[in-house]
């Protein structure tokens, strides 16, 4: 046996994500990421069986990462507001720092790889997020709902806050930048809306 | 996460591009007692042949495929 070289496979798997992100997946391959990353393709045939294996390995492990932002600092079992708003300070944080790994998840969300990843956040997910909404529900906090429209109230407004901040303006042209106050006030008409 | 990686693992360059030179080397890989796990990634370039086996060397991957009639070489890492 031979050591792994973690560097060497983290610096595979930032090329990957950064490739993907920005070219798509339909010019990806092997040898074209090898030359970019500056290793051998046998290198990466050493870890990887061939693309389908490396973008799912990836696009997993990514997706775990996400969840684990996500879930930082939260438990099931927090009040309804508190568990919130933990939830959206986590994913603001995530998806203004993580610019490429978010691009990389939409990539990835429109295609044929959508499978794996998205089984390996769901399952995640269902551990925690999952029973907290069951116990906001159980408890009183919020009325019985499906996750869909949960989740177009409860965090889809934040997401609408990161696009104009990425867009650098609303959709009237208006020039935006998000902070903690603009969330947080967004966040209020949420908690409003779903509070009993 | 594992820290060292297995060293049974050989990659080759290969010819075997289309579906029927798969299908060619198929039945033989497959029967194949010292070869554990195998697949060609034809979407290379390399159309690179990934094998794992405990007890064989380049030297028998090479053999084994050019007697199939397909050009097999190292790739080297």
């Amino acid at each position: 046996m031979r050591p792994r070289d973690e560097n060497k496979i983290q610096g595979i798997r930032e090329k990957a994500i950064e490739m993907i992100t920005n070219e798509g997946l339909e010019n990806f391959g092997i040898n074209r990421l090898a030359k970019a990353a500056g290793v051998s393709p046998a290198t990466i045939y050493i870890y990887y069986k061939d693309k389908d294996d490396l973008i799912n390995q990836i696009s997993v492990e990514e997706g775990l990462r996400m969840c684990g932002a996500t879930l930082e600092g939260f438990e099931a079992d927090m009040p309804f507001e508190k568990g919130l708003w933990i939830q959206w300070k986590n994913r603001a944080k995530y998806a203004l720092n993580n610019q490429v790994g978010a691009s990389f998840y939409d990539q990835l969300r429109n295609s044929t790889y959508r499978e794996q990843m998205l089984k390996a956040i769901s399952d995640e997910m269902k551990k925690k997020a999952g029973p907290f909404v069951k116990n906001a529900i159980k408890n009183g906090e919020i009325n019985e709902i499906s996750m869909e429209v949960f989740w177009s109230v409860a965090l889809a407004p934040l997401y609408s806050l990161v696009k104009f901040h990425q867009d650098e303006h609303t959709f009237s042209g208006k020039k935006f930048v998000f902070s903690e106050k603009i969330m947080k006030e967004t966040f209020n008409y949420v908690i409003k809306a779903l509070k009993k | 996460m594992c820290n060292h990686i297995p060293e049974h693992i050989l990659i080759c360059k290969t010819n075997i591009a289309a579906e029927s030179d798969l299908f060619a080397v198929k039945t033989v890989l497959d029967n194949h007692h010292l070869i554990e796990q195998w697949n060609i990634d034809q979407e290379d370039v390399d159309c690179v042949l990934r094998i794992i086996s405990w007890h064989l060397s380049y030297a028998d991957i090479i053999l084994i495929i050019s007697r199939l009639n397909y050009t097999c070489e190292e790739l080297t890492t």
